[in-house]
């Protein structure tokens, strides 16, 4: 028996009633799923959103524009099979976080050096001007500038 | 869209709590309480899993079987402006569906199983679909109010512990804003339009009134799991505060474009806060919800129909050395 | 610049591309795997998007709103080909229909970045760069597809054999041809048919699936001229239903 559907696509496609189990048929029907990488702007990093099923690279990537970028932004996008990737144990997360102080490798870990300075000026009694207003003006940008060399970085001029 | 059916099942516990490992219990719990989120490789609960792959299971079925009835009115659609929105909207139903799976394959069911639960009617999904979508201002209503009330219980949702799943739900929540103006606006040009436009809106309404009421679920029943499932950030919000929730953003709104709710008992009580309706028919609701509804056998029969024929195109593309691996993230 | 000759060949592109859109738009919600669905959905979107907008350059010749010319024109006066008018058929069908139609939009699209009237060239140019998709789309699909399997071949083929003959309506000569050709509107209808072909056979190379040889392409004629295949009648009707209820009432 047919379904009399009020939908006109239901009644083209003529479905005929069954009580038939039903069973995908095969373990892999919905084929792997690929991790998708999305880029909003150029000079932006590549960002995990999702994943998408798709049988290989090629379709996953035609997936994935359309389920991942047909509204948000994109420049670029990667796709990478799910089982290609290598990732570390939530258990272990432990490891990320420092147990002892590392603030010798991070920029806040050096705040007593002006004080160095002026103390030393103070006490030999030194009358040339401070270079401090320069100095602090010049770090947020030299923050953001690419290190160069060896850890040196180059900083814009005032 | 989704409301809240079965989605807790509350009396059917298959493991204790406190046949957990208390240690990693505790360990898990306290993670909770610290507002992080659980990943799909952490330790877990036995029951956190199930309820979780049931619940989101459950939202991915409502999405990809709400796409039907509205995308009924797909080819009918009115002018150009309707037309590729509703194209739009059922889109993105179906790419909700593709999410939520993808969310609920994260703790270890793979799609394929899920859709077999589905089709075999073992898997449920939200009520509301398995009315008929009658006339164009049905597709109005549904998707100004069921969406909002969708977006009520998403929005609860999102902030709940499980990481994949409130990733899934923040970007539904993002595009479901749109269908929820889109719907808006449809109704608004439907009441402020010809008589005959308004009629059909206030028919439609008349019709989906139940529905509408049936979709945060039956009122909230205690129990000692509910309660761990709040604490555990699987439940959200009740069932009962959603629906308050709903009446207070939409009744007046829908009050304001002179339609009538065909409910002369809703009310909202001063004194309390609270509105005050008749109870919707639960008996009614629960009917449906086990396949007694005007189209659950249509529904099915056409998710049947999809993947029956779409199998020859699937299983050209298998390549005999591929394996599934559980989605990361 | 003849302006009638213009609106036949606007009228000839827009109702092309709502028609296959709408016809493509009933796969939403039914397709063979959720992703493609998605991707399908979106590119039944973009032929009715794009059907808009060159109903909105008919329109600026000082015919009726595109709502209108879309919702409230008689079968009579469409202009499309019997290829988009067929129901969705099989998915090896709607494929290869996809695949046909939008190479052969392609060839189209490059030729009217080209032509005489401005408004058309800048609009084809930026149709094309959307259009990119739905070609590597196809492509890939019809590729991959059958390469995939027998059966997969074997229906694609059937399909192919069933779709080419229709798709060669999509370059029926009108009355305007050589007019719009010598005024550098578009290309003679034969110059891109054979630029199609050429295109085609290229693509397929390596498949295993071929062209097919023996055919009647007359009975697929006509559309240009408003002679339509019988299933474009039931389908405006069907679009119609709600926008016919009260043309004046806005929806």
């Amino acid at each position: 028996m047919q379904f009399e559907s009020l939908d006109p696509r239901v009644n083209r496609l003529r479905l005929v009633r069954t009580n038939e189990a039903f069973d995908v048929g095969h373990e892999m029907d919905q084929w792997q799923t690929w991790e998708v990488f999305h880029q909003q702007a150029r000079g932006d990093q590549h960002r995990h959103v999702g994943i998408v099923h798709a049988p290989t690279a090629e379709m996953a990537l035609l997936f994935a524009k359309e389920q991942y970028a047909r509204r948000m932004k994109c420049v670029n996008l990667w796709v990478v099979r799910t089982a290609d990737v290598y990732a570390s144990e939530y258990e272990d997360a432990d490891m990320f976080e420092p147990a002892f102080d590392k603030s010798y490798r991070e920029s806040f870990g050096y705040t007593q050096t002006r004080a160095r300075i002026d103390e030393y000026r103070k006490a030999q009694g030194l009358t040339t001007p401070a270079a401090a207003e320069t100095e602090k003006q010049a770090e947020p940008v030299a923050a953001k500038t690419t290190v160069k060399k060896a850890g040196i970085v180059i900083g814009k001029k005032k | 869209m989704y409301g809240s059916l079965s989605i807790i099942e509350v009396d059917n516990w298959g493991r204790k709590v406190h046949e957990e490992d208390p240690q990693k219990l505790a360990e898990f719990e306290a993670r909770i309480e610290r507002g992080e989120k659980i990943e799909p490789q952490d330790w877990m609960p036995f029951e956190y899993r199930r309820q979780l792959i049931r619940m989101i299971e459950q939202h991915a079925h409502s999405e990809i079987i709400g796409a039907l009835p509205e995308g009924t009115w797909i080819t009918r659609a009115p002018g150009f402006k309707r037309k590729l929105a509703l194209m739009a909207k059922v889109q993105d139903e179906v790419g909700h569906a593709q999410l939520l799976y993808s969310a609920a394959e994260t703790l270890g069911k793979p799609r394929e199983q899920m859709i077999n639960d589905l089709i075999n009617g073992k898997s449920k999904y939200s009520n509301v679909f398995n009315y008929p979508a009658v006339t164009w201002a049905d597709t109005a209503v549904i998707a100004w109010l069921i969406d909002a009330g969708a977006i009520i219980n998403q929005v609860a949702n999102a902030k709940g512990s499980y990481g994949p799943y409130g990733r899934a739900l923040d970007r539904i929540c993002a595009e479901e804003s749109f269908h929820l103006r889109y719907g808006y606006d449809t109704c608004v040009h439907l009441a402020t339009g010809t008589p005959k436009q308004r009629q059909m809106l206030q028919e439609a309404l008349n019709r989906w009134w139940t529905p509408i009421m049936h979709f945060h679920g039956p009122p909230d029943k205690t129990s000692v799991h509910t309660e761990t499932l709040m604490k555990w950030q699987v439940k959200m919000a009740s069932n009962d505060a959603m629906r308050q929730q709903f009446l207070d953003m939409y009744v007046p709104k829908i009050w304001e474009l002179g339609l009538t709710i065909p409910d002369p008992n809703l009310r909202k009580n001063t004194e309390t806060g609270l509105w005050e309706y008749t109870e919707p028919d639960w008996d009614e609701f629960m009917r449906v919800i086990n396949g007694d509804g005007p189209c659950n056998a249509e529904r099915l029969a056409v998710r049947r129909y999809a993947e029956e024929k779409g199998r020859w195109v699937r299983q050209a593309l298998i390549r005999p050395t591929e394996r599934y691996v559980t989605p990361l993230a | 610049m003849n302006t009638e000759a213009l609106k036949d060949l606007l009228f000839r592109l827009a109702d092309d591309d709502l028609v296959i859109g709408h016809r493509n738009s009933e796969w939403t919600g039914i397709g063979p795997v959720l992703e493609e669905d998605i991707a399908f959905a979106s590119m039944a979107q973009d032929c009715v998007g794009h059907a808009q907008s060159y109903y909105t350059l008919i329109h600026e010749l000082g015919e009726a709103d595109p709502d209108r010319l879309a919702f409230h024109r008689s079968e009579k006066d469409f202009r499309s080909c019997h290829l988009v008018e067929q129901p969705i058929g099989d998915y090896a069908f709607s494929l290869i229909r996809h695949f046909l139609y939008d190479l052969a939009k392609q060839v189209r699209l490059e030729a009217l970045t080209q032509s005489s009237y401005a408004p058309l060239a800048q609009l084809a140019d930026r149709i094309r760069r959307e259009h990119k998709y739905a070609r590597m789309h196809a492509t890939t699909w019809v590729r991959q597809l059958a390469a995939g399997s027998d059966e997969a071949r074997l229906r694609l083929q059937s399909a192919l054999n069933e779709a080419y003959p229709m798709a060669l309506g999509l370059f029926e000569s009108t009355d305007f041809t050589e007019t719009l050709a010598a005024e550098g509107v578009q290309p003679a209808e034969s110059v891109l048919q054979s630029r199609w072909q050429q295109l085609l056979e290229q693509t397929l190379a390596g498949t295993g699936l071929s062209l097919p040889g023996d055919f009647d392409a007359a009975a697929y004629m006509g559309g240009r001229k408003g002679y339509h295949s019988e299933h474009l009648g039931p389908m405006l009707a069907e679009m119609t239903e709600v926008y016919a209820l009260d043309p004046e009432a806005v929806w």
